[in-house]
């Protein structure tokens, strides 16, 4: 199940951070989503080794199903043509964060049943 | 990729920008104005090229994020790609495009206040053209670096435009017409 959505700027600053859960805490969670960072950065830098995974890595490690990342990207890609956002700035539209939370819903539906 | 706009909406927007921003914002600043319309490009080309690389990998280099300025990004502003593009492998790049779609319903209309002067008629009147259209040209500049720096390739970009009369001056009192057609943008990137 998808514990967290996060967007990172270009700079590693925060854009957007969301739990799905209630137990963990904000920071314990920024914490997370950097060192998940890490590993994207990592996978960056050694082009020979991720070769064709490449682009995977940019839209959701682990999970094996292209569908939700697409729609995540869409909706990242939609809350920053608003043309109100700041680029750079926290993402503080609330149809991203619905479609956000709407997708994290409809992937607990579906691997839950 | 879903919605479309009108294409002479756009023409008309961009018209109307540039006149607003030099006749009534930053009226005798045109830098000022040049500068803000600059900004809008930016904003604009950033958020465009969020969505236009949407389905790609990464750019490897530099040249490959370039190629698809060149190609698949005209395309969707533009409907065509750019017809040249030449660099010097040390971060300058010269896109062409010999008929730039947003200057082509343009023409100058010269008024007859340079009548009496000593230069060569038709070479005034193309710096003039130069001149009036240099305006229209911040937009898409603009367009152009902030979509290459959304893709990591922070620069500058500057236009040259060749103007091509569409018919030449018989008499001088008689209304002359140009077209601006061919457009050139050298990108100048930064080195890393």
């Amino acid at each position: 199940m998808i514990v967290c959505v996060a967007v990172v700027g270009h700079q590693n600053n925060p854009l957007y951070i969301q739990s799905f859960t209630e137990a963990d805490d904000a920071l314990k969670l920024h914490h997370i989503v950097h060192c998940s960072l890490d590993v994207v950065d990592e996978r960056v830098n050694n082009p020979k080794k991720s070769g064709p995974t490449l682009n995977e890595t940019f839209l959701g490690l682990l999970y094996p199903t292209e569908n939700y990342k697409v729609r995540f990207h869409l909706a990242y890609v939609d809350a920053v043509s608003n043309p109100f956002h700041v680029p750079g700035k926290k993402i503080t539209s609330r149809t991203f964060a619905e479609r956000v939370s709407n997708i994290v819903k409809s992937f607990g539906l579906s691997s839950a049943g | 990729m879903g919605r479309e706009v009108s294409e002479s909406c756009v023409e008309s927007l961009l018209t109307e920008i540039v006149s607003q921003y030099c006749n009534h914002f930053y009226a005798n600043k045109p830098e000022l104005a040049a500068r803000r319309i600059e900004a809008i490009g930016y904003q604009v080309g950033h958020q465009l090229s969020e969505r236009y690389t949407m389905d790609r990998p990464r750019f490897s280099d530099h040249l490959e994020a370039i190629k698809f300025i060149c190609k698949d990004f005209w395309s969707e502003l533009f409907k065509k790609q750019i017809d040249n593009l030449k660099t010097n492998h040390k971060g300058t790049f010269v896109l062409q495009d010999s008929r730039f779609r947003w200057l082509s319903h343009m023409s100058l209309d010269p008024s007859s206040e340079n009548s009496g002067s000593a230069q060569d008629p038709s070479t005034m009147a193309e710096s003039k053209a130069a001149q009036a259209t240099g305006m229209y040209l911040y937009f898409p500049c603009g367009i152009i670096r902030g979509a290459l720096s959304n893709l990591g390739i922070p620069c500058a970009v500057s236009a040259d435009i060749s103007s091509l009369p569409a018919c030449k001056l018989l008499l001088l009192n008689t209304l002359r017409c140009f077209s601006i057609e061919k457009l050139k943008l050298m990108v100048q990137t930064y080195p890393a």
